[in-house]
């Protein structure tokens, strides 16, 4: 049986399932996901924190990337975290709002 | 096919390399056990404290000190508050400061220097046997000197220096200074019968000749003006600054805000450092400038709550949860505190049974309403996460792990948050009164309230023993994605 095809809509569905324990909030709906690159069984996120120094950052991006290896055809995945552009509730998705009442 | 993740394949499937931007976090403070244990410590001993005041509320219902007063005071200050502050010091600063605990093994050294140190300081206290103090102390001493030394090396590592980090240098210079005060206090209380047996010329003997002449130059110092001043220093120096200076970097990052001022911050400090400076030297030396001291301390702390203000108004996260709302509530205590300041300088106050009440008041207010409250607040915060780092951390994003406060029971906190309130008031006005019934209701209060906070820690604590770990679900509900 095939692999099925990683698409976009897959990896963002798998990193839902990773969740900021202190807002309680996945991390997609968040918006600490800036962007996803596919090439082929390989994966690179893009992604940033609340806050730098944040104390979740090594389970974030841990809890990120065993998620997008829990997907299956998956070979390899990348997480870097990055603080350029900083994080703004602005990027947080309707959802999100709803989840962390955050204005 | 649909991509599903069932839980056990998920479970065993290793990371096939690390993250590609690893930034210091609570693995790089010291280990979840460390600061846990000194919080576990301080409980315990926070938990005696009152127990012994509601056995003894003539304590604080009359103003006298004795052996007890002083052995109570050592176990709230060192037991209570220096426990689990120093625990959560060796967690927070790293996360704080973006660095990491220079020596884990430094750290446990201290705390078994720091809970033989205390424990014996306070029982020779209460027996009044003031040698004995001396070397518990000194036990404590070094304890607190491995402290400052290691948090030093991890402030020397971080990578931008910010108002927080000079909070804290700030904050670990006072307490050092602080517990060298209490020593020469201490020093000044013992006689030195074997130095003349002696020979200075040996360590020893050099020694105790150094202490006879140390304890000898205290004495020209007002014994009651000593204490006080020593009292302020660990109070307002370590508890305070430390207090501001690292709320200024927790309040942000707990309410999605930033700083909003950077230059009043740092002011807030200055001034608040200086302030304690003066306090020290005008209180020890009995002067007339303890008044301007007083005001300029309030002015620090008058620019502390202007900046903590504009924080929270900027906040982009609405609801405060109760760890923060305790917090907030030890930083309004402060105005009452200072209120209290104000009339305690006054330089022409009566020396009357109800000052000493209000000394009373004053000493209990900063003690069990600001630096106690802030401390349970931050409990709140910093307990779920070391459980929940050490429990889940590395099942996130393999199976379903529960939120930091889903570890405990916020209507238990809450309910205990009022316990606590009503507490402090009771109490205050028994105090006040010098009613001894009504401080004992007070503390009674106070003991309910804790046993709350100790039940929701262990809800926390359960979870390392029983993990509450879920199978991911099949599938995600579809939602636009943002990106």
């Amino acid at each position: 049986m095939n692999a099925p095809e990683i698409t976009q809509q897959l990896v963002l569905e798998a990193l839902r399932r990773v969740l900021d324990p202190e807002l309680g909030c996945n991390i997609v709906d968040l918006g600490l996901i800036y962007s996803v690159e596919i090439n082929g069984p390989d994966i690179g996120v893009l992604m940033t924190l609340t806050t730098p120094g944040c104390p979740m950052h090594e389970s974030i991006s841990d809890g990120a990337r065993n998620a997008l290896l829990s997907l299956e055809g998956v070979r390899s995945a990348s997480v870097e975290v990055v603080w350029d552009p900083p994080w703004h509730p602005s990027m947080m998705t309707e959802r999100g709002r709803e989840m962390t009442g955050v204005a | 096919m649909e991509a599903s993740l069932p839980i056990s394949p998920a479970l065993s499937r290793a990371p096939s390399r690390p993250a590609a931007a690893p930034q210091l976090t609570a693995a790089s403070a010291a280990s979840v056990k460390l600061p846990l244990a000194f919080m576990v410590s301080g409980l315990a001993a926070m938990l005696f404290a009152c127990v012994w005041l509601v056995v003894r509320p003539d304590l604080l219902a009359t103003y006298h000190y004795n052996q007890y007063v002083i052995a109570a005071a050592h176990l709230f200050v060192l037991g209570w508050l220096c426990s689990v502050v120093m625990g959560a010091m060796y967690q927070l600063v790293p996360v704080a400061l973006e660095t990491k605990v220079h020596s884990q093994t430094l750290a446990r050294v201290q705390f078994a220097c720091h809970l033989v140190g205390f424990i014996g300081m306070v029982w020779m206290f209460d027996r009044w046997n003031m040698k004995q103090v001396g070397h518990f102390g000194s036990l404590m001493f070094l304890g607190v000197c491995l402290f400052v030394y290691n948090l030093a090396r991890t402030l020397l590592r971080v990578p931008r220096w910010t108002v927080t980090a000079s909070g804290v240098t700030a904050s670990l210079t006072w307490l050092l200074l602080t517990v060298t005060a209490g020593l020469c206090l201490a020093t000044a209380k013992c006689s030195y019968e074997a130095a003349d047996s002696v020979s200075s010329v040996t360590w020893l003997g050099a020694l105790l000749h150094g202490l006879r002449s140390l304890g000898s130059l205290m004495t020209h110092f007002d014994a009651i003006s000593a204490m006080h001043a020593h009292a302020h220093l660990g109070v307002l120096g370590f508890f305070t600054i430390l207090i501001v200076g690292v709320s200024y970097k927790l309040v942000p990052m707990f309410t999605l805000s930033e700083v909003q001022c950077r230059r009043r911050a740092g002011l807030s400090l200055f001034l608040l450092n200086l302030g304690v400076a003066g306090a020290f030297t005008s209180i020890l030396l009995r002067s007339q400038w303890k008044l301007g001291f007083t005001l300029l301390i309030i002015v620090a702390l008058a620019l502390y709550g202007w900046e903590l203000t504009a924080i929270l108004r900027a906040r982009k996260r609405r609801i405060l949860d109760w760890g923060v709302k305790m917090f907030l509530t030890a930083v309004c205590l402060l105005g009452v505190e200072s209120v209290l300041a104000l009339v305690l300088s006054w330089p022409r106050l009566p020396l009357n049974g109800f000052t000493g009440q209000l000394e009373n008041l004053y000493g209990f207010l900063g003690l069990l309403g600001v630096v106690s409250l802030a401390v349970i607040g931050m409990l709140y915060k910093i307990i779920p996460f070391l459980v929940w780092f050490g429990t889940y951390s590395a099942k996130v994003g393999l199976a379903q792990v529960p939120s930091l406060a889903e570890l405990y029971s916020a209507r238990l906190q809450k309910a205990g948050f009022w316990l606590y309130l009503g507490g402090l008031a009771a109490t205050s006005g028994g105090i006040l009164a010098a009613h001894e019934l009504l401080v004992r209701f007070g503390v009674l209060l106070l003991c309910f309230s804790l046993a709350i906070l100790v039940l929701n820690i262990g809800f926390m604590l359960r979870h390392f023993f029983r993990p509450q770990l879920k199978p991911l679900p099949a599938r995600a509900v579809t939602v636009p994605n943002p990106i």
